[in-house]
């Protein structure tokens, strides 16, 4: 069963001690179907997933698995058609400001600069031009962009568009990040460096962070725990958690051995997903 | 700047500009019909100094067909947007009106004039109404096309971060649109100007560059009918360069979106 | 817009407009003479479809001068095209006259024609010609010389130069734009056509013309006959013939981007 939480004790006034759940998210039996009839494609059948407040939560399965989606069903931009999500507690039924969503292919708006690519989401809230324009300062200064709050995105590289789409969702301060498959467009070099820079900048906010990713490599050094999804229809496989300390080195043995635990339980599904593909080649 | 760039194209147009002349002098090509460049010249001139201190004719018939201009295409683009977007956001007016618009939009202006003088008379009104006609085709269809084409990732970038279906419209659709009405309005604002004069040929009563074209070919005056051709190229030329150049500078080159 | 329409949808919307149309008509509430309801249209087209078959000898007449113009334009178009294409020192000395000269409505050209040429045949021919012309030189200059790179980096790197070079990768290459050049070219060639019917006063079948003579009589019902017929032939000759061409070499090979 995927999802060991770490329950808190708090404790009242009255001497009483409660256990109190510090999930963050709650996902009770998600499916979700597109289509219908005959172009019937079921993404995801019974997902029970439950992420702790303040971790670093990955989901990895081979392709068309549906971990996408799962971000989109927390995100709002989708809704599930069996079960719930539930974000501290009350349904999620639509986007909004209590989540951050970063995307593969950067989704910034071309027509305005880095920092007012920044600032949209807390014009969006009520903040003054004012208080935006410093908020969107800083963030733009924790993500190492400070000079470029005036250019306009299509003069940036990759890298430097992934760092405003991150300042971006994290400036109106969301209850959760979610990232899919972020780094997928960047090279491996600027893909390394962002990792690296995306856990200093998760340990300075500490946000909860739900990270969709196809890279082991890339779960083992950033999460703390790592969900593995089955072949479509995507259900939890399995989970690992990292207990690497950071900043992670990737030849580390440990990190090595996690690497192989996650490893094997892929291979099965990738090899399923590869099956089928092929089978509906040959029809 | 490269001068081979600049000064190539000018060999063959001064040749041509030469020879023109020397075998209009030297009476190798009926003068009547081909009048030489400096005829042209001169025609224009007259055309222009005739009716001082009154009014120069030239300026009245250039300034009644960019009036014109001007107001068909101020018209064409108002609706034109409008339709646009509304046929890029909803479904079934697109669907009811695009075999319409597939099946019009190719008449020519100048087809569609007889009928427009017959309800409206000779003039401006006729003029006007198909010149706005013209316009609104393009502008309508392009706009539609840039509504319909908005990155959805863009639409969920600005809904995740707490903007409202209003909001996101004004915010995302319509400057994704932009680059795409621009278009619209490049072919609008070209169709205006080509339908306008074309239209002038038989619906203007006394004034217009396409009146003045029109007329001096029913009395053989070929100077003025080529002439009245070279500011046409002149003129197009200025405003497209001056207008529709600076428009494109400040909005989708900074911003990276341009469409060829 | 991509969406692929059925023959069904496609005329769904015009059936009801006309629908409409007819029925404020009959009710009274349009009566104005300039406004015919759509049966007074209809039979008019029969009328004239039947009877002496003036409307075929128009239309025949249209679509003489539209296949003779345009097949000098293609012809044209395609040699100047390839011509300043590959050579260089031609292109630059001849592209921005070009594009100076297509900046002159094609209808503009024709008071030129008329005293050159005459009021009759050959005028509306050349404009036919003029309209095509542009637009094929123009894409087939652009297709060539947008050809990927590579492509011709392959094929000279297996030998190929000069003619075969040109057959083999070059013209296959463009053709994409060429075919979208030819089918530009036969709309505005067909627009030429309209609009230089109505003008030239010594020819007396034809479309344009048809329409330009209603007017005299007043027949508004007429009007409306000839622009319907220009909308739909139009609409064919776009749709139906270059789409075949486009079909048999483009879609096949997949070079097709968008609908």
């Amino acid at each position: 069963m995927a999802g060991e939480g770490n329950d808190r004790e708090v404790g009242y006034a009255d001497g009483r001690v409660a256990t109190v759940s510090s999930y963050i998210i709650e996902m009770e039996k998600v499916g979700k179907v597109f289509g219908a009839d005959k172009r019937r494609v079921t993404a995801l059948k019974e997902v029970d997933l439950r992420i702790p407040a303040g971790e670093f939560t990955v989901l990895i399965g081979p392709s068309g698995c549906g971990k996408s989606t799962l971000l989109y069903l927390v995100a709002g931009f989708e809704r599930p058609t069996e079960g719930r999500i539930l974000l501290d507690g009350s349904p999620i039924t639509k986007p909004g400001p209590d989540r951050g969503f970063v995307f593969q292919e950067y989704a910034l708006f071309p027509w305005r600069t880095v920092l007012g690519n920044v600032m949209f989401g807390l014009l969006r809230n009520g903040w003054s031009r004012r208080d935006a324009r410093s908020h969107a300062m800083d963030y733009i200064r924790l993500v190492h962009l400070s000079g470029f709050e005036h250019a306009y995105p299509h003069t940036l590289s990759g890298g430097m568009k992934q760092r405003v789409g991150i300042a971006r969702a994290l400036a109106y301060d969301p209850k959760v990040l979610l990232m899919d498959e972020p780094f997928g467009a960047l090279d491996a070099q600027t893909r390394k460096l962002m990792q690296q820079e995306l856990i200093d900048i998760w340990q300075t906010t500490k946000r909860t962070v739900l990270f969709v990713t196809h890279s082991v490599i890339e779960a083992v050094y950033l999460a703390d725990r790592i969900v593995v999804f089955t072949a479509r229809p995507g259900t939890v496989k399995g989970s690992v958690p990292v207990d690497v300390p950071r900043p992670r080195e990737y030849t580390e043995e440990r990190y090595l051995d996690i690497r192989h635990s996650v490893l094997d339980l892929l291979e099965e599904e990738v090899m399923k997903g590869v099956r089928a593909q092929s089978e509906s080649l040959t029809e | 700047m490269s001068y081979r760039k600049l000064l190539l194209p000018l060999v063959p147009i001064a040749l041509f500009l030469v020879g023109w002349e020397l075998t209009a002098r030297f009476e190798l090509i009926n003068a009547a019909l081909f009048s030489s460049p400096s005829r042209i010249w001169r025609d224009l001139v007259t055309l222009h100094t005739r009716g001082l201190p009154e009014r120069s004719l030239l300026l009245t018939h250039i300034g009644a067909s960019l009036w014109r201009v001007f107001i068909a295409a101020l018209i064409g683009t108002i609706a034109g947007v409008i339709g646009g977007v509304l046929m890029g956001t909803n479904r079934y007016i697109r669907r009811f009106f695009d075999p319409v618009i597939t099946v019009l939009m190719p008449i020519p202006g100048i087809a569609q004039a007889p009928l427009f003088i017959i309800w409206l008379g000779f003039g401006d009104p006729t003029i006007i109404t198909v010149g706005a006609i013209a316009t609104f085709f393009p502008i309508a269809y392009n706009t539609a096309a840039g509504v319909r084409s908005v990155d959805q990732q863009l639409v969920r970038a600005a809904r995740t971060m707490g903007a409202s279906w209003a909001n996101t419209l004004i915010s995302v659709y319509l400057p994704w649109a932009a680059g795409y009405v621009l278009s619209g309005l490049k072919l609008g604002w070209a169709r205006c100007w080509r339908t306008v004069i074309a239209v002038e040929f038989i619906a203007a009563a006394s004034w217009g560059l396409g009146f003045m074209i029109w007329d001096a070919a029913e009395y053989i005056r070929s100077g003025v009918v080529y002439g009245g051709i070279l500011l046409l190229m002149l003129i197009y030329f200025a405003i497209e360069k001056a207008l529709i150049g600076t428009i494109e500078a400040r909005t989708i080159r900074r911003w990276g979106m341009v469409r060829t | 817009m991509s969406h692929a329409y059925s023959v069904a949808e496609f005329v769904l919307p015009f059936l009801i407009i006309a629908g409409l149309w007819e029925l404020l008509v009959r009710a009274g509430a349009v009566t104005s003479p300039s406004f015919p309801a759509p049966s007074t249209i209809l039979v008019k087209l029969w009328t004239l479809a039947t009877g002496r078959g003036v409307l075929w000898k128009h239309l025949s007449e249209s679509l003489y001068r539209l296949a003779v113009g345009y097949a000098l334009s293609a012809g044209a178009g395609l040699l100047l095209g390839t011509l300043l294409a590959m050579q260089r020192t031609l292109r630059e000395m001849f592209a921005p006259i070009l594009s100076l000269l297509i900046s002159v409505p094609t209808i503009a050209w024709v008071p030129v024609f008329l005293i050159i040429l005459g009021l009759g045949d050959r005028t509306v021919i050349m404009a036919v010609f003029l309209g095509g012309f542009f637009a094929i030189t123009y894409n087939t200059i652009r297709g060539i010389e947008m050809v990927d790179e590579n492509h011709v980096r392959a094929a000279r790197i297996m030998g190929a130069s000069g003619p075969r070079l040109f057959a083999a990768v070059l013209l296959p290459g463009s053709l994409v734009s060429i075919l979208t050049g030819l089918r530009l070219g036969i709309g505005y060639a067909w627009r030429a056509l309209v609009g230089g019917e109505m003008l030239s006063a010594m020819i007396s079948w034809g479309i344009g013309k048809m329409i330009y003579q209603a007017r005299f009589w007043n027949d508004v019902v007429a009007m409306f006959v000839g622009l319907m017929i220009i909308g739909v032939s139009g609409l064919a000759l776009d749709r139906g013939l270059l789409r075949w061409l486009e079909r048999a070499t483009i879609e096949k090979w997949g070079m097709l981007t968008e609908g």
